[in-house]
């Protein structure tokens, strides 16, 4: 087998998970190496992947994978953060049950993106997608009890879009008589329009279920909070945007054409602002860090959606950053919750409190994090933001602009909660004991993630620059004056240089921290979080001065016409409906054999009277 | 640094002892009955923002504590916590006749008589209570104080530290407070 | 040479919108003394202040974050200055304004906050903490209308840099100010949140919050933040004056047209009673979002 082909790349990524199951019976060290091996191995494989196409028959249909640009640049995100995540997983799960059936699942699932990613036919992608949502559906059923309902809900929302994905391919294959892409792609032009927008809605349907795209965005929240953080990590930051990959593959290889493309792309638009403020509003309420997590990631992918349906070529390029940049701070996000978790127990907002100086890496990874995702320079975020509000006023989308900062604006608020509540606030007696997380397997990824956010910051071209050969592949014309290396161009040729803000924030930064830290420094005492203004009482042990619950009361005041109406709480109304018909149905089986017998008298009775009316 | 010393003072003294006695963050504690006294002096019809004196809310921004009437025990607790809290230089001023012996209060059961032995105390004003003429000029004094250098009743505090300690001690019966490491 | 005349050119734009900063400070003190009937302090009274602070002998923090908040301040009000043309044309006084855009100032202007509630969160103090609630809260308000106003900028002039929006208004009559009087109107309410006098100095309650987020800032802290907040309202202004009134060719007309701009905050905010959060949220919620929105129609009729 070729090294560089892509059968003998996804050969290791699948043949790891089965060996590191095996070697679980071993030993674990053992069953770890080959873990990280297999992940690392496939990361690095990715740089000497060769272009040949590879097909193979399978009962009358022929699979084709090969690997293009715009799939180089997803699968580079699925390695950039999958090797943090299985080295967090290491200690992380060292706790947990079932450690065997976590990697095994957890190695799949990465193998089965990689797959759905090379993948340049509509089956075979079917066929990784199945496995991927099996596999990611046992990691999210991993911790049982509530896990399981959770699980159960996501399986749901994930087969009605895999069925609907199915549906389109089968009669796209019907069309065409080929499942590659190109000549479907090729077929579908031919279509009459209404045959178009409807695959195309079908198809777009089954990938936004993964994207959680408002309103089949139900199974997000419980799924994230519910899984295990090292996986949550790779579920929102990576495998959400298998659901991405999907509808750019659909809006730009294969709908393109038609007539409806504008208005449904302009609809996905207004779909991806709505998700992401009515998201966010979400997320302000919640009071578990790892749902608030959950709705923050529903919300950053409807910018991605936005930026993804617009399709100007700044828009893609601020979809495709995004993508990246929120992978990688999502991923930092949940792994520093899963480290509190890990060393306390707690998610619970109203729980926790001032752990920044027994956690003080966490507390940093969490704060580049939220820089990030608030969009503040000098971090990655901010670039990703930029290019994205330049293409939105650009394209003429000046509402969506307003809908975009306003989830933007908004986010400050629950990323400020998170931060806030974990780490900041008064330092309880009750968390003393707590201990920084070990620094190889957990304070290690999650540096490494906050390097790449510091870094993507100012050179924005190491990214921008995969992101064009992709966008180039998908016929975006992206010429060099767009980007360079530390500065960044919008159409109408005003310009950011990266380079010019990063020296002067860092200098009067640093300047400012030197002057603070260290004038009249030996006059300067540190106080406990009990020495403070309290009108002059001594706070005793256990009196509460945090405040913490309701934390935004007053906003939630304001926003409260929006927030009193929930999608999801009106979906359950009608699984619960659905359950209590169910339920009701059931007691037509009385197990009673006269019953029965009167049911087949009433039955023939009914036939009887229908048939002579109708004859 | 010796303020005290007027020949030594440089540009750079003259400016800071400039600032600090022109602008004054006032922590008013209002105990007693002179806290009614401060609204009038600070709004129109006495305005004391001319000499720079501003209200503050808490003791971390403020400059000067008033102590505006008696004590009793209980309050002395807050009062030295918040003074304590300040940062320096810091400046007390006592209002009235209960701060400097007791006044009407002088055999209450429960309140201290003379504030100087628990805290440094840079002005009295004198009077029961004191008028808002009066209070302005307690502040003019302040200021005389520090241009020449006096008002280092901070100083003392630290250096007599086991004194005041000793002496609040004797009256404060449940001693709960933080100790400090200046 | 040129290079040290270019930093010399940093150090007196620091020094121009820091002096500026506490002048307009120490008016709009005397100005609310004047309506009060009072005589109020000396104009330099704001300086004083933060000497007075920088001299303080002592200070206590309550960890690292406390540190870094109102660095992150000075860092924000700095930052925005240099990427803001203080004048018109010329050599002084561009810094870095060719560099950054509006989309970078209306980031940056928001770093501060964020990095002084940091600060204030580590402080432990519940006030603090109540008040970084209300006044994060508050910036979702008055962003809404400060974008649609920026927004109808924007596309009206079709461009994101602050230089070719000011060379555009060559002429009294170019002014956005006239052109745009309705982005004007929904941005100058954004304004009145932006400085935090009332009606929207909720955060900063000092009765009810003691102070709010800064109450456990003290000494260098506290100097440290006024300092900033006299460069960030200099900032502030220059960007009005920039965005709306045509920007300015020396330094005297700048301080006029900034003074004019000033002025409207500071008698409103003499005159008026206090807005509860959510109060003020709905009002930047409902007008100012309003005007903001026929301000971008009006930019597309007129197109």
């Amino acid at each position: 087998m070729d090294i560089t082909g892509i059968p003998f790349f996804l050969a290791v990524s699948f043949g790891g998970a089965f060996l590191a199951y095996l070697m679980n019976f071993a030993h674990r060290f053992l069953r770890n190496a080959v873990v990280l091996l297999t992940v690392s191995a496939s990361a690095a494989l990715l740089f000497w992947l060769g272009d040949e196409t590879f097909s193979m028959e399978m009962g009358g249909f022929v699979l084709t994978l090969g690997k293009t640009p715009y799939s180089l640049f997803f699968a580079g995100i699925v390695a950039l953060l999958a090797v943090p995540t299985v080295l967090f997983s290491f200690t992380y799960m060292a706790k947990e049950e079932r450690p065997a059936m976590y990697y095994l699942n957890l190695l799949i699932t990465i193998a089965a993106m990689y797959g759905i990613l090379f993948s340049l036919d509509l089956l075979s992608l079917f066929i990784f997608w199945e496995i991927m949502t099996w596999s990611s559906f046992l990691l999210t059923i991993h911790k049982g009890g509530n896990a399981t309902k959770a699980g159960v809900k996501y399986f749901l929302y994930s087969a009605a879009g895999a069925y609907a994905i199915l549906f389109s391919v089968v009669i796209l294959y019907n069309m065409s008589g080929s499942l590659l892409i190109e000549d479907v792609a090729r077929s579908f032009v031919l279509q009459n329009p209404l045959m178009q927008l409807m695959l195309a809605g079908t198809l777009l349907f089954g990938f936004s279920v993964k994207a959680g795209l408002m309103p089949m965005h139900g199974w997000a929240p419980d799924a994230y909070a519910e899984s295990p953080a090292p996986f949550t990590a790779l579920f929102s930051g990576a495998l959400s945007k298998m659901g991405i990959f999907g509808m750019g593959m659909v809006l730009y290889q294969i709908f393109l054409q038609s007539p409806f493309s504008l208005p449904v792309r302009e609809l996905l638009a207004w779909a991806g602002g709505i998700t992401s403020a009515l998201a966010t509003l979400r997320a302000i309420q919640q009071t578990d860090a790892k749902r608030l997590l959950a709705y923050s990631s529903v919300a950053q992918l409807g910018y991605i959606v936005m930026g993804l349906a617009l399709g100007t070529p700044l828009s893609m390029m601020a979809a495709l950053f995004i993508t990246l940049l929120h992978g990688v701070f999502k991923a930092m996000l949940f792994f520093a919750v899963g480290a509190v978790y890990f060393r306390t127990g707690l998610t619970d907002l109203n729980e926790l409190r001032g752990l920044i100086r027994r956690m003080p890496v966490s507390f940093l990874t969490v704060l580049m994090a939220i820089i990030s995702l608030a969009n503040i320079p000098p971090l990655g975020g901010f670039v990703g933001k930029w290019l994205l509000y330049e293409s939105l006023i650009q394209s003429d989308h000046y509402f969506l602009v307003i809908v975009a900062f306003f989830s933007s604006t908004a986010s400050f608020l629950y990323v400020y909660r998170l931060i806030f509540s974990i780490f900041l606030g008064q330092e309880e007696k009750e968390f003393e004991h707590v201990k920084e997380v070990p620094f190889l397997t957990m304070q290690l990824p999650m540096l490494a993630l906050a390097a790449v956010t510091f870094i993507t910051g100012i050179f924005p071209g190491i990214v921008l620059a995969p992101i064009s050969s992709a966008l180039t592949y998908l016929g975006f014309p992206i010429q060099h004056d767009m980007w360079s290396m530390s500065m960044l161009f919008n159409e109408w040729g005003n310009r950011m240089n990266l380079l010019a803000m990063i020296s002067v924030i860092g200098t009067v930064f640093l300047t400012g921290f030197t002057i603070l830290y260290f004038y009249r420094m030996r006059r300067t005492r540190y106080v406990t979080t009990k020495d403070i203004h309290t009108s002059g009482e001594v706070p005793t042990e256990n009196e509460n001065l945090t405040y913490a619950i309701n934390f935004y009361q007053p906003f939630e005041r304001a926003a409260h016409p929006v927030l009193s109406k929930s999608i999801r709480a009106w979906i359950d109304w009608i699984g619960r409906s659905v359950s209590e018909l169910g339920d009701f149905l059931r007691h037509i089986y009385t197990g009673d054999g006269q019953t029965y017998a009167w049911y087949v008298v009433l039955f023939l009775t009914f036939m009887l009277a229908a048939g002579s009316w109708i004859l | 640094m010796e303020i005290n010393d007027k020949d030594t003072l440089t540009i750079v003294e003259h400016i800071k002892n400039f600032a600090r006695r022109h602008s004054l963050f006032v922590l008013a504690y209002g105990t007693g009955c002179g806290a009614i006294e401060i609204p009038p002096t600070m709004t129109s019809r006495y305005d004391a923002e001319r000499f720079g004196i501003v209200g503050r809310a808490t003791p971390r921004q403020a400059d000067v504590l008033l102590i505006t009437g008696y004590l009793s025990v209980k309050t002395l607790k807050r009062v030295i916590r918040t003074y304590e809290q300040m940062q320096d230089p810091k400046y007390v001023i006592g209002f009235g006749s209960c701060t400097i012996n007791g006044g009407m209060y002088w055999d209450s059961y429960n309140t201290i008589k003379v504030l100087d032995q628990y805290m440094p105390v840079d002005v009295y004003i004198n009077g029961c209570m004191p008028r808002p003429e009066s209070v302005i000029s307690g502040f003019i004094k302040l200021q005389q104080l520090i241009k020449a250098g006096k008002a280092d009743g901070w100083k003392k505090y630290q250096e007599n530290l086991d004194w005041y300690r000793a002496n609040q001690k004797k009256v404060i019966k449940n001693w709960n407070m933080p100790d400090y490491n200046w | 040479m040129e290079t040290l005349k270019t930093i010399s050119g940093y150090f007196a734009t620091i020094g121009v919108a820091f002096t500026v900063g506490f002048l307009f400070m120490g008016f709009r003190r005397i100005l609310t003394a004047r309506v009060q009937n009072r005589v109020g302090p000396p104009i330099y009274q704001n300086l004083l202040d933060i000497i007075k602070l920088w001299s303080k002998e002592s200070a206590i923090n309550h960890g690292l974050m406390q540190h870094m908040g109102p660095a992150f301040s000075i860092t924000a009000s700095v930052t925005t200055l240099m990427f803001i043309p203080v004048l018109r044309d010329g050599n002084w006084f561009q810094n870095f304004s060719f560099e950054g855009d509006l989309i970078f100032l209306l980031y940056i202007m928001v770093f501060g906050q964020l990095g002084m509630a940091l600060g204030a969160g580590q402080t432990g103090n519940p006030n603090s903490a109540i008040g970084v609630s209300r006044g994060l809260s508050q910036i979702v308000g008055y962003e809404i209308p400060f974008v649609l106003a920026l927004t109808a900028l924007m596309v009206y002039h079709e461009t994101t840099s602050l230089h070719e929006i000011m060379a555009a208004q060559d002429s009294i009559g170019g002014w956005n100010i006239f052109v745009n009087p309705l982005a004007f109107v929904a941005g100058i309410i954004a304004f009145l949140g932006m400085t935090h006098y009332t009606p929207f100095d909720v955060p900063f309650a000092p009765a009810e919050l003691a102070s709010g987020p800064p109450s456990e800032f003290g000494g260098k802290y506290l100097g440290m933040m006024m300092t900033s907040g006299s460069i960030f309202a200099f900032a502030k202004l220059t960007l009005f004056v920039n965005l709306f009134l045509g920007g300015a060719s020396n330094l005297l007309e700048l301080l006029v047209k900034a003074l004019a701009l000033y002025l409207i905050p500071v008698i409103i905010g003499i005159v008026t009673p206090r807005f509860r959060t959510e109060q003020a949220i709905l009002f930047f919620w409902k007008w100012p979002t309003i005007i903001g929105i026929l301000s971008i129609l009006w930019v597309v009729w007129m197109r």
